[in-house]
């Protein structure tokens, strides 16, 4: 059931009604059988799974804080992430192994198909960050599993995140009883937006990005060019749209996630890239694995930062996947990163002393951050490691093959010159509302404006969402990992 | 050493970390008001901090540091 079908808006109404009609204190129930039934259209096999986890991980965190050396609390701790890591590992491999190569989504040809289960990157990271926060002693134990299975299901994150933590989930989990209208029509308007990000601007793209990507050897080096700047933007609206959708249902239900993007395109180094990119990944990443890593490696100096920082940035790739483009994905980032990391300082005094340069590096900081952005994102695209060669060997060799290296055929981009100028106008007004989204002051105007205003933009957005966007039962890029 | 002595000290690893001359912190500083204070810093600071106290912490006290404050305090509690 994806969020952009009509099956999934009748199960919102329905679970929305009764959670407001249910007495506070049962509303988390509600919640959970609500978000237990959406996950069980994706496979009942998958429900249990992920309810055998969750009662595995809620009898762990119970059974840390009744153990009394800290040998005893390690020891759990480190064969149950260690058996949850190896599960999510296996069933990426298990995937990537039996898909055959040439075959659809369906995986047709090949007799058994490993299928991940929807969502499982994202609850098994949850709940690992959970039981790393009770061991830490940041998070109590939970005595209900009833709040510990909702925090692994909640339905509006378990398809594409939010990776929301523990402790500000159950938080909120306290608050159930304090409904406040104001962040009903918060949720509101964030899904309206996120609806006109992936259905405007995101789908109207996957046409030209998917014909780029899958024969680079047709294009010549400009529509190569322009269809990775596209899938950037294709794969920013997207995944920000989905984000939007599933913090907009959150608020709904009184449980607001964390924020994944903030306005990552303007980011001056590829180290901030990654703090407003994907944010709840990387923060994750950033507690759980780079810096027990990096502490358990600073005796060896700069060697163990670029280690950590390497590995880091692997986890970050792979996790999308058990293939190869994910893996040199994380790799190229890693590499950019450790010198990024390793240069900064002296990069930092160099600026300093030359204040003209410096601020002519204000401008081009974040021109060369995006560039090495849209570069991975062409391997994170390519079906396959050949592809991504294929596609930069063709745009760096340009006229050869009889293409000339400036030719814009929009025929075969799928596009006609004016769509691609309307969808760059609603890209920059969707970059705006992101801007403004983040201001406070902004926000608040926008709030206090006459309702006319308002609604004469809601009207809008929804006008433009309908006229320029193809509908019918897409799925969202990060509902695949 | 005293509160004060130690406080001292470690402001001098910070600025020496963040590379900030002027930077003054106090108890109730965070990463959040430190330029360039950030998950990758971190360790680099808490290395810093640990050859100049001569102590040595383990990775669950590193996380549950929120603030300045408890980076002294931890130092106090080590130096005993």
């Amino acid at each position: 059931m994806s969020f952009l079908s009509l099956s999934f808006v009748l199960f919102a109404l329905v679970a929305l009604a009764v959670f407001q009609l249910a007495p506070p204190r049962f509303r988390p129930l509600v919640l959970l059988f609500a978000s237990l039934a959406f996950y069980a259209t994706h496979g009942l096999g998958n429900a249990l799974l992920l309810l055998c986890v969750t009662f595995a991980v809620h009898r762990a965190a119970l059974g840390l804080e009744r153990r009394e050396t800290e040998s005893g609390k390690l020891r759990l701790v480190g064969v149950v992430v260690a058996s949850l890591v190896v599960a999510l590992a296996g069933f990426k491999l298990a995937s990537a192994l039996t898909a055959s190569p040439g075959a659809g989504a369906e995986g047709e040809g090949m007799a058994l198909r490993v299928l991940v289960p929807l969502g499982l990157s994202y609850y098994l990271f949850k709940l690992i960050g959970y039981l790393l926060d009770v061991y830490w002693e940041k998070v109590p134990a939970q005595r209900s599993i009833v709040s510990v299975a909702l925090y692994a299901s909640f339905f509006p994150q378990i398809v594409s995140g939010p990776i929301e933590r523990a402790g500000a989930f159950f938080e909120q989990l306290g608050r159930l009883d304090e409904l406040d209208p104001a962040s009903v029509a918060a949720g509101l308007r964030r899904i309206l937006f996120g609806l006109f990000k992936k259905i405007a601007i995101a789908d109207r793209l996957a046409v030209l990005v998917d014909a780029v990507h899958s024969h680079p050897s047709a294009y010549s080096s400009l529509e190569l060019l322009l269809g990775a700047y596209l899938f950037a933007l294709q794969l920013y609206a997207d995944f920000s749209g989905v984000t939007d959708i599933a913090i907009g249902l959150g608020q709904l239900f009184g449980v607001k996630g964390p924020e994944n993007f903030d306005l990552p395109f303007f980011a001056r180094n590829l180290p901030e890239y990654w703090r407003r990119w994907h944010m709840s990944l990387t923060s994750w990443l950033a507690d759980y694995l780079f810096t027990p890593l990096r502490m358990a490696l600073r005796d060896l100096g700069q060697l163990g930062l670029a280690l950590a920082i390497l590995v880091n940035m692997v986890a970050i790739g792979v996790w999308h996947g058990a293939a190869w483009t994910y893996a040199a994905f994380g790799l190229l980032h890693g590499i950019l990163m450790v010198a990024s990391a390793l240069t900064l300082k002296r990069r930092d005094a160099f600026f300093r002393e030359r204040p003209a340069l410096s601020r002519l590096r204000g401008f081009t900081a974040p021109l060369v951050t995006f560039h090495l952005v849209v570069l991975g994102l062409v391997v994170f695209r390519a079906s396959s490691l050949t592809l991504a060669v294929e596609y930069l060997a063709r745009f760096a060799e340009g006229a050869r093959g009889g293409i000339a290296p400036t030719r814009l055929s929009f025929p075969l981009l799928h596009i006609t010159p004016g769509a691609l100028l309307g969808i760059l106008v609603l890209a920059a007004l969707m970059e705006f509302g992101n801007w403004a989204m983040r201001r406070p002051a902004w926000s608040q105007g926008f709030l206090a404006a006459p309702r006319v205003y308002r609604w004469a933009l809601y009207y809008g957005i929804i006008l433009v969402t309908l006229a320029v966007g193809h509908l019918g039962e897409q799925t969202f890029i990060y509902a695949q990992f | 050493m005293t509160h004060e002595e130690i406080h001292q000290k470690l402001n001098g690893v910070f600025r020496q970390v963040f590379d900030a001359p002027g930077l003054v912190v106090g108890d109730a500083t965070t990463a959040k008001d430190v330029e360039g204070w950030d998950s990758l810093a971190h360790v680099n600071l808490i290395v810093a901090v640990e050859k100049s106290f001569g102590v040595r912490f383990t990775t669950k006290e590193v996380k549950a540091l929120a603030n300045v404050g408890d980076i002294v305090r931890l130092i106090e509690k080590r130096a005993k």
